[in-house]
């Protein structure tokens, strides 16, 4: 059997599932509303991250999606009825994971585009060039997917949505914010530090754009593979 | 024809054994209870045959194959393990054609499933609106999607109300007639009874019985005889004289032990002992299964401090 009937079914989860599509809608409203807040008190020396200022808050909600979307199958067994449909489970997951994935992405990289447009208009003349404005919008997205792939790995070593938001939201909005601004650090390697680095006009720490994208890459994928790891060993 | 295989299956869950080392056989075209209280490991089961558990040792097969090997296996063997698997947030509709869509079951079985299980009015309602028994509905409905040879229902009148359980019964006498493999388990004796022809009677996670129900009910119960009369004196000698084992409950009515109607009519009519009622009671396999298990726990008391 193909890896296709298990991603449709995955897809159908999705779009079925008002939480989740409230969640997808989150991280665009949530990115640009900020961004564009943030736009009228900046003081110009770093005009792109003024720009998609507002990530911080589409990430929590890019990282509900994707916990949402692992969670639920933890709750009132309905893994079991999954499972039983799809009983091999690598191939499960992975289907889950491209569910995630696809939807975040696209839906992350219209945050991204859209974003940047409103930040170009509201900031006029200091506003960032197109090719660094191209760059963040494309890392936007795709720094949004890994936080959402980074999250659903989680869940389901945790299984559970309170679990995963207990540790994750915390996470983000204390030591992140805190550990963060000591720039140069290993906080650089934190993954949603590294991730963002795509947003920045400068940076002075280890990581550039594309190598941060890479290592929030590699927490994803670690974070995947945890997951994957537990749904394949554990009793459903 | 696909039965499904158990061989010396155990599962430890802590040290505590829930499933101890259960060797049976579910043929098609009948219906087998899974009978037991809870806990006696009948879901454990369920789960180790359907490869979400894996077994401490031993093997389940369905149709010689261990379940995680079927392809597409919803078109082989369709199962209601939790009433509850639905998301609340999701229409019945929508739920169903997530798992039709995993298996490449066509639309038109969901709205054939939805039809036959009564949900197709509330299809389009989200699962958070059903009652206890839609929900039930539903979880048979996605047993059902893929018009499977095998069928496992976990306690699946659980919530069902009158009328759905008369109809639970006669959908399964149905699976059964058309030759289908059908694994009911219950703890409920008096609706097992209802509808099982065969049955598998667990106790904390062994296999107690294997046997036809008429068989295991017959064999564990001796038939008796209620009588009720105007003159219990005349009634009591009369039994004396005949030695039979009788005993008089507290509303005057009489139960004879090993008789029959016919034997008993005809000497209570000789005798001139007036008649009120006289009927033969039916065992039930209620009584069957406490003699089982009052059988069971003389072996497997532990003496008890003192």
């Amino acid at each position: 059997m193909s890896f296709v009937p298990a991603l449709h079914a995955e897809w159908i989860k999705i779009r079925t599932l008002r939480p989740l599509l409230g969640a997808l809608a989150a991280v665009l409203v949530a990115t640009v509303a900020f961004s564009a807040l943030a736009t009228a008190d900046t003081d110009g020396t770093d005009p792109l991250f003024s720009v998609f200022f507002g990530i911080n808050f589409g990430q929590i909600a890019a990282i509900a999606f994707g916990t949402t979307a692992v969670a639920s199958e933890f709750r009132g067994g309905a893994l079991r009825l999954t499972l039983s449909a799809v009983p091999d489970r690598g191939r499960w997951f992975a289907a889950k994971a491209a569910a995630i994935a696809l939807p975040a992405l696209a839906v992350g990289l219209l945050t991204g585009f859209v974003t940047l447009l409103v930040g170009r208009a509201a900031l006029g003349a200091s506003a960032p060039g197109w090719s660094d404005g191209v760059r963040g919008a494309v890392g936007c997205g795709l720094h949004l997917t890994l936080m959402a792939l980074f999250a659903a790995g989680l869940a389901a070593v945790l299984r559970s949505a309170v679990a995963t938001l207990s540790v994750l939201i915390p996470f983000l909005l204390i030591v992140s914010f805190v550990v963060g601004d000591l720039s140069g650090s290993a906080a650089d390697f934190l993954p949603d530090r590294a991730g963002q680095v795509a947003l920045h006009s400068t940076w002075d720490g280890a990581l550039g754009p594309w190598s941060g994208l890479a290592v929030s890459a590699l927490w994803a994928a670690a974070a995947l593979a945890a997951g994957g790891w537990s749904v394949r060993r554990r009793d459903a | 024809m696909t039965s499904i295989d158990v061989r010396n299956l155990t599962k430890e869950h802590g040290g505590r054994r829930a499933v101890d080392r259960l060797t049976f056989r579910v043929r098609p075209g009948r219906v087998t209870g899974f009978l037991g209280p809870n806990g006696a490991g009948k879901s454990t089961t369920l789960r180790l045959v359907l490869g979400l558990e894996r077994p401490t040792a031993g093997t389940a097969t369905i149709g010689g194959h261990p379940y995680p090997r079927l392809r597409e296996p919803l078109r082989r063997v369709g199962a209601l393990l939790d009433a509850g698997a639905a998301h609340g947030s999701r229409t019945a509709r929508d739920h169903l054609l997530a798992l039709a869509a995993s298996n490449r079951l066509p639309a038109r079985r969901v709205d054939a499933v939805l039809a036959e299980t009564g949900l197709a009015p509330v299809a389009r309602r989200r699962v958070r609106t059903y009652s206890l028994g839609m929900r039930q509905r539903l979880g048979i409905a996605a047993a059902l999607l893929g018009d499977p040879e095998v069928v496992l229902l976990d306690e699946p009148a659980n919530g069902l109300d009158p009328e759905g359980i008369v109809w639970i019964r006669a959908l399964l006498r149905r699976l059964a007639a058309e030759g289908r493999t059908v694994l009911v388990s219950s703890h409920l004796m008096g609706e097992t009874a209802a509808f099982a022809d065969h049955l598998l009677i667990l106790g904390r996670g062994r296999l107690l019985a294997d046997t036809p129900v008429r068989e295991f009910i017959h064999a564990r119960v001796r038939p008796h005889v209620r009588v009720r009369t105007t003159d219990p004196a005349a009634l009591g000698a009369l039994l004396a004289r005949h030695g039979l084992d009788a005993s008089r409950d507290e509303d005057g009515t009489w139960t004879v032990r090993h008789a029959r109607v016919d034997d008993l009519g005809r000497l209570m009519s000789e005798a001139g002992v007036p008649v009120l009622e006289l009927s033969a009671r039916e065992a039930t396999l209620e009584e069957a299964y406490l003699d089982l298990t009052a059988a069971e726990a003389e072996f497997t008391a532990q003496p008890q401090e003192t």
